[in-house]
């Protein structure tokens, strides 16, 4: 019994399968956030369109484990991308909050897959952190993007947009695992992959 | 090229300049000081030296071409930002930005394609359980690095297809080109994946014994040498943060 709630290769190899889909996604998205506009909807169309994979990704989550390690690499993997520490805090959190949630629907309920992928979009809010914790400082180290850039910035990202920024990463989680779900339904579990 | 297949001889052969450990040290330092912009103006010389350190590796290892590659998006870069004054408000502003962002992030990018490109998954995985990192990090880490190569084509080949097919960004609803193109694309990841895994679990990946391999890792002379520079690197930041000036 002890054994079967490890998490063994196979579940570990999935992670990197679905963290590698789910990244892609992420990393195309980030690109257009170099464009002033898209810096604050990072929040918004992550959630969003990182569901489907994720959601796809829950079917395959049936131990506790799973949600908290692809946090803690998702956080890894931004430090690598020069967004500092943060992530990987938040990263962890996030996971370990949406893990709880699965773990009470007993990794089976769906309303509860839904809810854990939106607290686990959460994470997204600590590659926010090093601008709101040191507002000065990281506009004095973005000083050669130019003043353009850092006005346009400064205007749309505003101290009061931190808890902002965290609520709608949660309510596009709920969005993008709601779209996942439908998606899921329609293609996935057709083509024999859920 | 006609003698027998060796292991031993074809991995001596293979075994590249540096330890994949020292790698992704230098990859760390560049991403949080480079493109990171930790560190003052004290910084500033030491940056510079960390920024060369990745195409000084690629002509060690005579990757000819990504040397010439990343200098070459270098140069597009800082000549955006020498332009930058003789053009028009508007297009110099976009200028200015491109300029810098593709300066701040190019020496990264390479730094980190020249880990990937010389340093294969064995090697990888047999540095970090040196390192005694877990096997839950390690082994979606490196499932996930085998992979970005994978989908990436994938998209490209199924954006193609699409296209062909009139499903693009202008040529139908933006729902739809979402769900057309990322769906197959998901569908062929995934399957790609679990052959992979069925592949990787044959030769014992997440067993519960200590695997062996063939690889010939470890550290030598230059590692030595770049892991002191490194320790330099992080030397004069702290002193730098204890406010001591050095020159």
């Amino acid at each position: 019994m002890k054994n079967e709630k490890r998490l063994n290769g196979r579940d570990l190899i999935n992670i990197g399968i679905y963290g590698a889909i789910y990244f892609a996604i992420l990393f195309v998205v980030a690109m257009l956030g170099l464009i002033p506009i898209f810096l604050p909807l990072l929040a918004v169309l992550v959630p969003i369109l990182g569901g489907i994979p994720f959601m796809l990704f829950l079917t395959k989550v049936k131990k506790p484990g799973m949600l908290f390690i692809l946090g803690v690499i998702l956080g890894l993997l931004m430090l690598l991308t020069g967004m500092g520490p943060w992530p990987i805090l938040t990263g962890a959190v996030a996971g370990l909050l949406a893990e709880l949630c699965l773990k009470s629907g007993g990794y089976k309920s769906a309303g509860k897959a839904v809810l854990a992928y939106a607290l686990f979009s959460m994470w997204i809010w600590g590659n926010y952190l090093p601008l709101f914790t040191d507002y000065e400082g990281y506009f004095a180290q973005r000083a050669d993007y130019g003043q353009a850039y850092i006005d346009a910035v400064q205007k749309l990202m505003p101290l009061w947009m931190a808890p902002v920024l965290l609520a709608a990463s949660f309510i596009c989680g709920l969005i993008g695992g709601l779209l996942g779900r439908k998606i899921l339904k329609k293609h996935f579990e057709k083509a024999g992959l859920a | 090229m006609s003698a027998p297949y060796s292991s031993e001889a074809s991995q001596k052969k293979r075994r590249g300049f540096l330890d994949p450990r020292t790698k992704i040290v230098i990859v760390l330092l560049l991403a949080v000081f480079v493109l990171g912009g930790l560190g003052g103006s004290q910084m500033r010389p030491v940056k510079t030296v960390l920024s060369a350190l990745p195409f000084l590796l690629l002509l060690i290892e005579r990757q000819w071409r990504g040397f010439a590659r990343g200098l070459l998006i270098l140069a597009i870069g800082y000549g955006l930002l020498f332009l930058m004054p003789y053009l028009p408000a508007g297009l110099s502003y976009i200028a200015l930005m491109c300029g810098g962002i593709i300066t701040r992030f190019v020496v990264t990018i390479v730094m980190a394609e020249y880990l990937l490109d010389t340093t294969s998954v064995s090697e990888f995985i047999s540095a970090m359980s040196r390192l005694h990192m877990p096997q839950a990090i390690t082994i979606p880490v490196s499932v996930m690095f085998r992979l970005f190569p994978t989908i990436r084509e994938e998209w490209q080949s199924i954006r193609r297809a699409m296209r062909m097919r009139g499903i693009h960004p202008g040529g139908a609803k933006a729902g739809q080109v979402l769900e057309y193109q990322m769906v197959p694309m998901m569908t062929s990841s995934v399957r790609i994946g679990e052959e992979l895994s069925a592949s990787a679990l044959t030769r014992g990946l997440g067993a519960p014994v200590r695997r062996t391999n063939i690889c010939r890792i470890g550290f030598r002379l230059q590692d030595l040498f770049f892991l002191a520079g490194a320790a330099f690197v992080l030397v004069v930041w702290v002193l730098e943060l204890c406010g001591v000036s050095l020159w």
